[in-house]
């Protein structure tokens, strides 16, 4: 009997033991196959019929349909296949991160440009220095959407720039009208910015001047930092070692922001809001001044699409970020990348999907189907001069536009400045605002960002 | 031999009684143990693979210094010893350790609201519904209704109820009856609160509603008639019959409202994101963000074993409280 049990015993510690090995360690090898293995006689090996994995995130009101239409000219030519799956914004930095660590996901996926960093530092990905020159290296984008591909104190180039957005101000031209107020210089500086929401909420009943989405928002960041770059602070320190965001400058723009919601410009039910439902706002005639990316505006040619309102559909126009009190405009400049996993079994086919990806036509017409911009220069370029005023402004947008440090622990960091904005607009939009509490928060930002920045292996 | 007489309950693993004879008996006592394993053996691998051995790598992850860099390596990560408890416990200093006592506190007020909210109503509602009357079995029915709605759903209903210019809530109370004259913010500050227990006790209270009527349904009305007789009025009723009888019932969904509660995540994190703020954050929101955001595994790993923790304490309490009413029951 008592052998019995051992040999039971024997068969559950294999069993255990095999799938703790499964679960925790199977993908060592990975994380040393990097792109040194890619020579190019590798990369012109290609094997019609293998079908290569790939990662997207709802890009556009049909994300599936849309990108297997962008790919079907690649498969009819190539023979590879590509298997589309659509992963919500939602989830996929957790799904990313638990492809790349246990080795079991696509071969390639989409990630936002502020997000590359972090998953490079994970590891995981491809080292892609020794393929970029197939389609144009560095060369071939603007200097700030090369900067995603990169990662501060790590060698390589950890993805392909995709498509490219800038957040600008959205307004309404019915209103401004009505308003008395002259388009040309409405959000010309901070000044005449305050000076338009006033005039709205003065002159023009049953609309509110201005909407900002409040904490759950996942770009709240977003909306923010443009307003403290141009009061001239920072996210971090030049050298990246600790935050600036208590800076006197840094304070000065989140001031600005807050005091919109304190003074009634900013209306304070969007707060309960996310970024959608803001934009939704917008679209329904609710809000007469927003900032957001160039994704909406297809929407608005979309007679089919229900959310805008016929006014708001005929009045839409957009205008740059207003300049701050140093003449700088910035914006945020974001999109997003291609990266490929390590563990992919069909790297070069992969490269493949990539390269066709990148070409100059294929990106301007998905580009075009998201109301996103190419990431690459030529095509970008193209797209902003030759597709109307509110193009143009998107185009002005992405010139004067500005990313984030690309550091690993940006994700995080990232996550921390929301959480505080989030609270200091809570406390604007319940009368709680003051410089000291906005300074306080800061504070508490800087704090959490340092505690981030100093964590090692 | 071991034999059952009527009034005696059977002795557990004794529910046949045992057969006469040496090896005839002995070889049926074989086969049934062999039975019991055969049938207890499926739920108790799943219970390991599914329960134990996620809890196992739970904690021990929690005393690893996870993070961004070290994420990769999981179970090899540097060892942390017990930094990860004495940075939540004592070190008051570190930033990472932002906002947990907030967590606790709120934690501690959501779970008591909801907790009283979803007993006193449902034994309320109970109470209501257990007496004849033309049409209850509709509208039992219709109470079960928010029950049967996932968690998820609750939120989403609810966050667009709450929405301070266009929702229902703020309509009823401002415009349509005038009860009041501002438009509260019902999903920013102190109220932020009150927007997740109230629709925590709408969506439980059906739950704890059915438990009491099956438990007042069973309650033998002779014990009311003799008291009436006596010259009780209702409230005696309910306070010397109805609710000891009840007493069973309250234990048990007071551990399970206790615990379903204290690990509440859909209806804040669907109204709210990961991050609620400090007035209405709470321990799983606080665990999901500071692992899955922020990427310290080992400190949220650290956070839910002390959260286990908590909830072994309430067990033990709890068990000592209702010892004697589960014996009854």
């Amino acid at each position: 009997m008592r052998s019995r049990y051992a040999i039971v015993l024997a068969i559950a510690a294999v069993l255990v033991g095999a799938l703790v090995y499964t679960g925790c360690g199977g993908d060592d090898d990975s994380t040393s196959n990097n792109s040194s293995s890619n020579t190019d006689s590798q990369a012109a090996k290609i094997t019609p019929g293998t079908t290569v994995k790939l990662w997207i995130m709802p890009n556009g009101p049909q994300p599936q349909e849309d990108m297997e239409a962008s790919l079907a000219p690649f498969t009819e030519k190539t023979g590879i296949k590509v298997d589309v799956e659509v992963v919500d914004w939602g989830v996929q930095l957790d799904r990313i991160r638990n492809a790349a660590v246990s080795g079991e996901g696509p071969d390639i996926t989409q990630a936002g440009t502020t997000q590359v960093p972090f998953f490079a530092a994970l590891g995981g990905f491809e080292d892609l220095s020794d393929r970029v020159e197939d389609v144009g290296g560095a060369g071939a984008y603007p200097d700030g959407v090369w900067q995603t591909t990169q990662v501060v104190g790590q060698d390589g180039t950890w993805a392909v720039p995709w498509f490219t957005e800038a957040r600008s101000i959205y307004y309404r031209k019915d209103i401004l009208e009505k308003a008395g107020v002259d388009p040309a210089t409405a959000f010309k500086d901070w000044d005449s910015f305050r000076a338009t929401l006033q005039a709205i909420k003065d002159k023009v009943p049953n609309i509110q001047p201005f909407g900002t989405p409040g904490k759950k928002a996942f770009d709240l960041v977003h909306h923010v930092m443009p307003f403290v770059w141009d009061a001239g602070g920072a996210e971090l320190s030049s050298d990246n070692s600790q935050s600036t965001i208590n800076s006197p400058e840094a304070a000065e723009g989140v001031d600005f922001f807050a005091k919109l919601v304190d003074d009634g410009l900013a209306d304070k039910s969007q707060l309960e809001r996310d970024g959608t439902q803001v934009e939704n706002q917008f679209e329904g005639g609710k809000i007469a001044v927003w900032i957001g990316g160039p994704w909406v505006l297809p929407s608005a040619d979309r007679s089919d699409d229900t959310n805008w309102t016929d006014a708001a559909r005929k009045n839409v126009a957009l205008a740059p970020m207003p300049a701050g009190p140093n003449g700088d405009a910035f914006t945020f400049v974001g999109g997003s990348n291609l990266m490929m996993f390590s563990a992919s079994e069909h790297k070069n086919e992969a490269w493949e999907v990539m390269k066709y990806l990148s070409q100059d036509q294929v990106q301007t017409d998905y580009a075009k189907l998201l109301g996103m911009f190419p990431a690459r220069v030529e095509p970008q370029q193209a797209v902003g001069e030759a597709s109307g005023p509110n193009y143009e402004a998107v185009y002005q947008a992405i010139q004067q536009g500005r990313t984030y440090s690309p550091i690993p622990q940006w994700a995080e960091i990232e996550n921390t400045y929301k959480g505080r904005f989030g609270n200091i607009l809570d406390e604007a939009a319940k009368g709680q605002y003051s410089e000291a509490n906005v300074q306080k928060q800061l504070d508490e930002a800087a704090k959490e960002a340092d505690a981030l920045l100093a964590q090692g292996g | 031999m071991t034999t059952l007489s009527p009034t005696e309950p059977a002795p557990v693993g004794k529910l046949m009684p045992e057969p006469e004879g040496g090896r005839r008996g002995s070889s049926l006592r074989r086969s049934r143990r062999r039975l019991i394993i055969g049938l207890i053996t499926p739920a108790v691998v799943l219970m390991l693979l599914v329960h134990l051995l996620p809890m196992l790598g739970g904690v021990y992850l929690s005393f690893k210094n996870l993070n961004i860099f070290t994420f990769r390596q999981l179970f090899d990560a540097p060892w942390a010893g017990f930094d990860n408890y004495r940075s939540i416990l004592f070190d008051t200093d570190n930033p990472l350790r932002s906002g947990f006592t907030g967590a606790v506190q709120n934690t501690i007020v959501y779970t008591f609201w909801t907790v009283v909210g979803t007993l006193g109503g449902g034994l309320a509602v109970a109470l209501l519904l257990n007496r004849p009357m033309r049409g209850v079995k509709v509208i039992r029915a219709l109470m079960l209704t928010p029950w049967i709605v996932p968690s998820f759903v609750v939120a989403v209903l609810w966050q667009y109820m709450w929405q301070s210019d266009i929702g229902i809530i703020n309509k009823v109370l401002v415009d349509y009856t005038g009860i009041l004259s501002e438009r509260p913010i019902w999903l920013i500050g102190e109220n932020s609160l009150w927007a997740i227990i109230i629709p925590s006790i709408w969506r439980g209270l059906p739950f704890a509603m059915l438990i009491f009527l099956a438990g007042l349904q069973a309650m033998p009305q002779e014990l009311h008639e003799a008291a009436s007789i006596d010259g009780a009025g209702p409230f005696k009723r309910f306070r010397y019959i109805t609710l000891p009888l009840l007493r069973p019932l309250i234990a048990v969904q007071l551990l399970f409202g206790v615990i379903y509660s204290t690990y509440q995540f859909a209806i804040p994190y669907v109204m709210f994101g990961n991050n609620p703020g400090p007035d209405a954050d709470l321990m799983m929101t606080l665990i999901v963000r500071q692992s899955f955001s922020n990427n310290l595994f080992g400190y949220g790993s650290a956070v839910s074993v002390l959260l286990m923790l908590a909830m072994l304490v309430w067990v033990a309490v709890w068990y000592r409280a209702f010892k004697r009413d589960l014996e009854v029951a």
